[in-house]
């Protein structure tokens, strides 16, 4: 019963799409008062379908209802609560089904912003069309090749064997399930993680459907561009939130002491946020300046196509083997709509181009223009190199038979100068001025923070680290942060003179005159701190392989562990072995670690979870190997100041609710409150 | 008189502060390499799916990087140990890829894309004549 209601559900999902097609185009071409109502259904209809389909998928998984393939391949009886609601999005077809849903959700809110226009809005409606065809392949697929409700027919005493898309074929309940993977029912970010990153996944559809639109219309000018703006931050801040969510995880879970390994899955999330980046940034130019009009589209169509290619990297199998993705056929249908969004877009673009260019206005390189372009310019080297890096092994394979290794010696090696030239940009840019800036004016706004940047680095010579990609980092990084608390400074105190209001109250006042701004400059100061945490716990990590007796201590960047006792427990989905450690500094006790092994029951596959013990200094990071009631070897880091990374990440990403929450006061402001933000 | 007194004393810390970052750099870092390590994190783990020898707790991967130490432990050059495990395993197991062979347009293709697009910048910069008379 579930299972048809669901699969009901997603048939409404996939009509409603095509009646938004529909009057997507009548709009598109004739726009008129009555085109809102006769977009409504098909939006209420997309909205209403991929909530109930995803209820239905939570009622079934939460109440083990077996007789459905997915649950019982993908949830088991004895899995939590928390697990069990996230096993809805952890595998294949439940993340498509993810996908629609937070789609819909999107086209909900493109369909809101439309009614403030009485539907006589030829633009939303283009958009809605574009919209609505991304949503009928993705509802389509989930009747299809990947649909989240197909019936056990050939049910195990564990799992489901075969099944069928039909709902009424008379369907078997297995007897037990097989639970999530181990590693996704390891820890609670896990539930979070995925659909963060979805959430700025998906978004990037609806810069993509108005850019389409616009290049439909043959619409010049920046109104595509000024009405998806906030989607866009959204969809950024999101993406954002999530791969650092993604680091954070791989850093609490897997246990090899890393958060970035520039695996191929990291990758596809990495890719569409640089391009994504680099669009934000070149939007502003095109709205300041006109400038970039043509290369704005082409960013938008390159980050939705990344999104498709990101879903297809991670979700075809195309990953293990370049040869196992044709298993299922959710790889080549994924391979074949992301071709037909380079075609048809591109193609679109390429007619329209001639329309839509602007013409060159560049005045100076030496302009805040230059720094965007500069900016542009690395993002998309940045962009290339690792798109050429995750798929080169890929084709290598797929047409030679032969295996090459990209890895990470590569992506570092071409990362860090591409890191640092961005860094430079991010420091000089936003206090260069427009058009033509004098060589004076931008020394005087960077003199005092390079000086200071300088010291921080002099500091770490005394201090005898002389790595010079150490030296280099933490001189770029708080160069870029020094600018932006400069920067800061300077404006909050012509404010509080002109007014006469203490400084924080003034330096208040100048963040909120120019939200737009100084949303980019407070994620701009994130990422300063990402870069040094990044920096620091790259390049002063202790690492040692330690082997202990009960009672035995050992001593790892000056904390003293000591091996206690071995511990069983027995957990309703697992079983856990682990060491009771203890910790401690200078003959003081300071905390207890238990880093375990954790066996799971159905799979019998064995996850280690790693303790990591916090402070503000680094963390201390015990990765369990082997252990018996003799003995225990332990990998042991120390991460200097990591926490640098997830704050600075986090703070980046979060960064965009400044500019799109916080509004103006209400009094006008004094011109010269906005002398450095020109 | 003050001012030009404040400017030159900035101007000698700067100078100081950049001879003392400029000596570390030169002198680089002091502390032993562990090559065994470097080298760990350039080789593939065959039974893994993309993690490097040093990372992977795989008995494969350890077993392969008590080879790794030992072949170091040996005076064996980075080219060596990694002949070693190419002929053993393949070109797919070094993480690294040569800038020669098969691998050489994975690090051409990013520089002529950088190439093509410093010139697409500096060909969309407006003409200099019309600079001085336009307005807008």
């Amino acid at each position: 019963m579930t299972a048809f209601i669901g699969s009901l559900a997603i048939l409404v999902a996939v009509g409603s799409s095509i009646a938004l097609i529909a009057q997507g185009f009548r709009g598109m071409q004739q726009a008129s008062r009555s085109t809102a109502r006769h977009l409504k259904g098909p939006v209420v209809g997309i909205v209403g379908g991929s909530v109930v389909a995803m209820a239905a998928l939570e009622f079934a998984i939460l109440r083990d209802d077996f007789s459905i393939e997915y649950v019982a391949n993908h949830s088991a009886s004895s899995t939590p609560f928390i697990f069990k609601v996230a096993s809805a999005w952890a595998a294949l077809e439940g993340s498509i089904l993810l996908w629609g849903l937070v789609l819909a959700v999107f086209i909900y809110t493109v369909y809101r912003g439309m009614r403030r226009t009485q539907g006589q809005d030829r633009l939303g409606s283009g958009a809605l069309l574009v919209l609505g065809i991304v949503s009928l392949f993705f509802f389509g697929m989930m009747l299809t090749v990947s649909d989240p409700f197909r019936v056990c027919i050939d049910p195990g005493s564990v799992g489901c064997f075969g099944a069928s898309n039909l709902p009424w074929a008379g369907s078997l309940a297995a007897l037990e399930g097989r639970g999530p993977n181990p590693l996704l029912q390891n820890h609670i970010l896990m539930a979070i993680h995925p659909p963060m990153l979805y959430i700025g996944y998906v978004g990037m559809v609806v810069p993509f459907s108005f850019a389409m639109s616009a290049l439909m219309l043959g619409a010049k000018g920046t109104e595509w561009l000024k009405r998806t703006r906030t989607w866009t931050l959204i969809a950024w801040g999101f993406l954002t939130v999530g791969i650092v969510l993604g680091g954070l995880w791989s850093y609490e879970v897997l246990g090899w002491g890393g958060y970035w390994a520039w695996d191929p899955v990291e990758n596809a999330s990495f890719l569409p946020w640089l391009t994504a980046t680099a669009f934000l940034h070149s939007s502003v130019v095109q709205d300041r300046r006109g400038m970039l009009q043509a290369w704005n589209f082409v960013l938008v169509i390159a980050t939705f196509a990344l999104t498709i290619l990101g879903t297809f990297l991670t979700r075809s199998g195309v990953i293990a083997s370049v040869h196992s993705f044709s298993q299922s056929a959710v790889g080549p249908v994924l391979l074949w709509f992301l071709m037909v969004v380079l075609v048809a877009s591109f193609g679109l673009f390429a007619i329209r181009v001639n329309v839509v260019a602007s013409s060159p206005r560049l005045d100076s390189l030496a302009s805040r223009e230059g720094a965007f372009l500069l900016n542009n310019l690395l993002l998309t080297v940045f962009a290339f190199v690792v798109l050429v890096g995750t798929l080169y092994p890929m084709f290598v394979e797929a047409f030679s038979d032969q295996q090459v290794g990209v890895g990470p010696p590569f992506f570092n090696r071409m990362a860090v100068p591409l890191a640092f030239g961005l860094l430079m940009a991010m420091g000089v840019g936003p206090v260069t001025p427009y058009r033509a800036a004098r060589g004076s004016v931008v020394w005087e706004r960077i003199r005092t923070p390079l000086r200071l940047a300088l010291g921080a680095a002099a500091l770490a010579v005394v201090l005898r680290y002389r790595s010079p990609l150490l030296l280099l980092g933490i001189l770029t990084a708080t160069f870029v942060g020094f600018v932006i608390l400069r920067n800061l400074y300077h404006s909050a105190r012509t404010v509080a003179q002109a007014r006469k209001i203490a400084l924080p109250a003034a330096a208040l006042r100048t963040m909120r005159n120019d939200p737009g701004y100084w949303g980019g400059q407070i994620s701009h100061f994130g990422v300063a701190v990402l870069a040094l945490g990044i920096t620091l716990s790259a390049n002063l990590t202790v690492a040692a392989e330690v082997v202990l007796s009960p009672g035995e201590s050992a001593s790892v960047a000056g904390y003293d562990i000591t091996y206690l006792n071995q511990f069983t427990r027995e957990e309703s989905n697992r079983s856990v072995i682990g060491a009771a450690l203890e910790i401690s500094r200078n003959g003081n006790v300071i905390s207890q670690q238990e880093p375990r092994l954790n066996q799971y029951g159905v799979s019998g596959m064995t996850v280690p979870t790693p303790a990591v013990d916090e402070y503000l200094t680094g963390d201390l990071y015990l990765s369990l190997r082997t252990i018996d009631p003799e003995s225990v070897t332990l990998e042991v880091w120390w991460f200097p100041f990591i926490w640098m990374v997830w704050v600075g990440g986090f703070l980046a990403g979060f960064a965009m609710l400044w500019s799109r929450l916080v509004h103006k006061p209400k009094r006008e402001s004094k011109p010269a409150e906005r002398v450095t933000t020109q | 008189m003050k001012t030009d007194l404040r400017a030159l004393a900035g101007w000698v810390v700067t100078a100081v502060l950049v001879g003392i970052v400029a000596v570390g750099l030169f002198m680089g870092d002091t502390r032993p390499q562990d090559r065994a390590a470097s080298l760990g994190s350039a080789i593939k783990c065959p039974v893994c799916q993309g993690e490097a020898i040093i990372d992977s707790p795989s008995p494969t991967a350890q077993a392969m990087m008590d080879i790794v130490r030992e072949k170091v432990a040996a005076g064996e050059t980075d080219q060596q140990i990694y002949s070693y495990f190419q002929a053993r395993f393949g070109e797919g197991i070094l993480l690294d890829p040569p800038l020669a062979g098969k691998t050489l347009l994975v690090w051409i293709l990013p520089l002529l894309v950088a190439a093509g697009g410093v010139r697409l910048i500096l060909s969309r910069r407006r003409p200099s004549e019309s600079a001085h008379g336009e307005t807008s």
